[in-house]
């Protein structure tokens, strides 16, 4: 029963909890000018069709990134809102990490959009329900009015997208407002240990958590399922925040990770934390995988051709992704996960959660690309056609890296006025 | 058999030696002192679990999650092949035009007969880790020890451990604090 609290160096003390004034923001800058600066190549290729390499191919290799992390950023505020409606105490030393990870959805949100904007200007090229609806197409006719409101397709030009506009401004005020202030009340707790922001965010994370579920579902409806306006799948919402869920707690895992090797918040962040974040991204793999096959084998067993058109072309042509998906999105993890040792030790942890990060870009990378190449064979041979993916994806990812830096660098690493922080510290897996 | 029978003054053969405790701080203690001690055939009472006994008194983490992992597996492994074999093998039947071997169809039942068997293995694997069922215990025998079901602490050493002696084990009881000691019978 050796707890830190007892200990003679209190595990909260200002350098334990802190790198100091100013701290990451060179290295946190220099990310993301590299972020940028991949995202930017990524756009030059497109647009100046280097290598053979088409301005859509482009565009879905960076939406894939801005796609991803958007997700990590989401299923980081899911597990801020679900820790105060339960009023988790474990949480309350790992916390600021999840909040840090938040802080980033506004310009997550941000990323997302200059894919959109060209998809508009350019008169769609990833979208198809923007391309045909110029020509007009009688299942589109039906869902017409839920992208563009009344306006009128099959008249040669695409009209404004007015509706799927509105629901997207709908969204990011949503998400600014709440992950400004869930970050502000949890920032409160630094100093005060008065329990009011406490309450406060527990009743912002009870309407909260209704919102960010419609919101999420729908924007997973609009900037992945929507790709394809033919398929349709009520799972979809779920299944792109099963995936934002695994990789938000690899997120955080792997942030932890890092700050305990740079040697702060020991005796704060122990095996005992890292343990029931290995456990949540072991929930979490699994109930990935069940919603994934739960969704496919609905498609599957009723057997409707416009559902079940995207799942075999995706098993017919793109097979070997799938199965890599099954894999290493499921199996992989599930086994690794479930020993122990594993959710215990932050390196390996660490390790876990690199691969959770990697495979669940390549998942979105399973949704949109098949919109790009029918067939594989279809995309341009050479470097350069990988390079644009990796560039795309990268992009976001380091802007997010380079944000987390400089932002884990400057602010306090935990909240010390946390009402549950006693629990926290003596945070303990009996089993 | 090697190890020396006891008796108590009736004549009975002795169980072990039970000592009493008046908080759960004293009993955490003295399970380190009987642990340190290095006895192996001896366990704690308490009325409610007492937060890290476990490494008080040194017991090893328990095998039984390797066992649930292989009931489940053999369980999901098992469901599958049936399937197949009811499905594929002995008895095909077309349905809904799907291929006999339809494995997405076998998915659901392979993932329940995978938790059946787990759960079975977890609580069977758990009886007989355990030592349970069983008829009787000696300790019920006590008055005294009722109070480990309202609020009171025992530890009870065991005459079958390698270290047991009457005096010696007595001494360490006492020395750890225990505000009674009694002989247990068979």
């Amino acid at each position: 029963m050796s707890h830190a609290a007892t200990s003679s160096i209190h595990p909260l003390r200002a350098e334990n909890i802190s790198f100091g004034q100013g701290a990451g923001v060179a290295p946190g800058m220099l990310l993301m000018a590299a972020g940028l600066g991949c995202a930017a190549a990524c756009g030059y290729i497109g647009y100046a069709s280097v290598g053979g390499v088409t301005a859509k191919h482009a565009l879905a290799a960076y939406h894939v990134g801005a796609m991803s992390v958007l997700a990590m950023c989401l299923g980081a505020m899911f597990f801020s809102l679900v820790f105060h409606l339960l009023q988790a105490g474990w949480v309350a030393t790992i916390r600021r990490q999840f909040e840090n990870v938040v802080s980033f959805l506004p310009v997550a949100y941000l990323l997302v959009l200059p894919t959109l904007i060209i998809e508009y200007m350019a008169g769609g090229k990833l979208f198809k329900w923007f391309s045909d609806a110029a020509a007009g197409n009688v299942v589109l006719e039906h869902k017409a009015s839920y992208f563009f409101l009344g306006g009128e397709i099959g008249t040669g030009h695409a009209p404004f997208p007015t509706f799927f506009a509105i629901r997207a401004v709908i969204y990011g005020v949503v998400w600014f407002y709440l992950s400004r202030r869930i970050i502000a009340l949890g920032r409160r707790q630094d100093q005060s240990s008065d329990a009011t922001p406490f309450a406060e965010a527990r009743f912002t994370s009870a309407w909260g958590m209704l919102v960010f579920a419609l919101t999420t579902a729908f924007a997973a409806f609009d900037w992945l399922m929507s790709l394809d306006y033919k398929f349709f799948s009520t799972m979809w919402g779920v299944y792109y925040f099963a995936g934002a869920a695994f990789s938000s707690a690899a997120l955080v895992a792997l942030v932890l990770a890092l700050i305990r090797m740079r040697g702060k918040l020991e005796g704060a962040v122990t095996s005992e934390h890292f343990h029931d974040l290995g456990k949540l991204m072991f929930s979490f793999t699994v109930f990935w995988a069940y919603i994934s096959f739960s969704q496919y084998f609905l498609i599957w067993y009723s057997n409707i051709p416009e559902e079940t058109n995207f799942m075999k072309f995706r098993s017919e042509h793109y097979g070997t992704l799938g199965v890599t998906l099954m894999i290493g999105h499921f199996a992989a993890p599930f086994l690794i996960l479930i020993f122990r040792k594993v959710k215990r030790t932050p390196g390996l942890l660490m390790l876990v959660a690199l691969w959770a990060l990697a495979i669940h870009v390549l998942d979105i990378y399973w949704i949109v690309r098949p919109m790009v190449y029918a067939m594989p064979s279809e995309a341009p041979a050479g470097p350069v056609s990988v390079a644009t993916d990796v560039l795309g994806a990268a992009g976001p990812l380091l802007i997010l890296a380079g944000h987390l830096v400089k932002r884990v660098g400057s602010t306090p690493l935990v909240g010390v006025g946390d009402p549950f922080m006693h629990e926290s510290l003596e945070h303990r897996n009996y089993v | 058999m090697s190890a020396p029978v006891y008796v108590t003054e009736t004549g009975e053969a002795l169980h072990g030696i039970m000592a009493e405790f008046a908080t759960p701080a004293d009993l955490y203690h003295a399970a380190e002192k009987v642990r340190d001690a290095g006895y192996r055939k001896w366990d704690t009472f308490s009325p409610f679990p007492v937060h890290g006994m476990e490494e008080a008194m040194g017991v090893n983490r328990t095998i039984l999650p390797l066992m649930v992992a292989g009931g489940g597996f053999t369980g999901a492994g098992l469901g599958f092949l049936m399937q197949w074999w009811m499905s594929a093998k002995d008895y095909q039947m077309l349905t809904q035009g799907k291929p006999f071997f339809s494995w997405q169809a076998f998915i659901p039942i392979t993932f329940e007969c995978g938790i059946l068997f787990a759960a079975f293995t977890a609580i069977i694997g758990m009886l007989a880790l355990n030592g349970l069922p069983r008829w009787h215990h000696p300790l019920f025998k006590k008055e005294r020890f009722l109070g480990s079901s309202d609020d009171r602490f025992f530890v009870c050493i065991e005459a079958g451990d390698a270290n047991f002696h009457p005096e010696r084990t007595r001494q360490l009881l006492e020395k750890a604090g225990a505000t009674s000691i009694e002989l247990v019978e068979e």
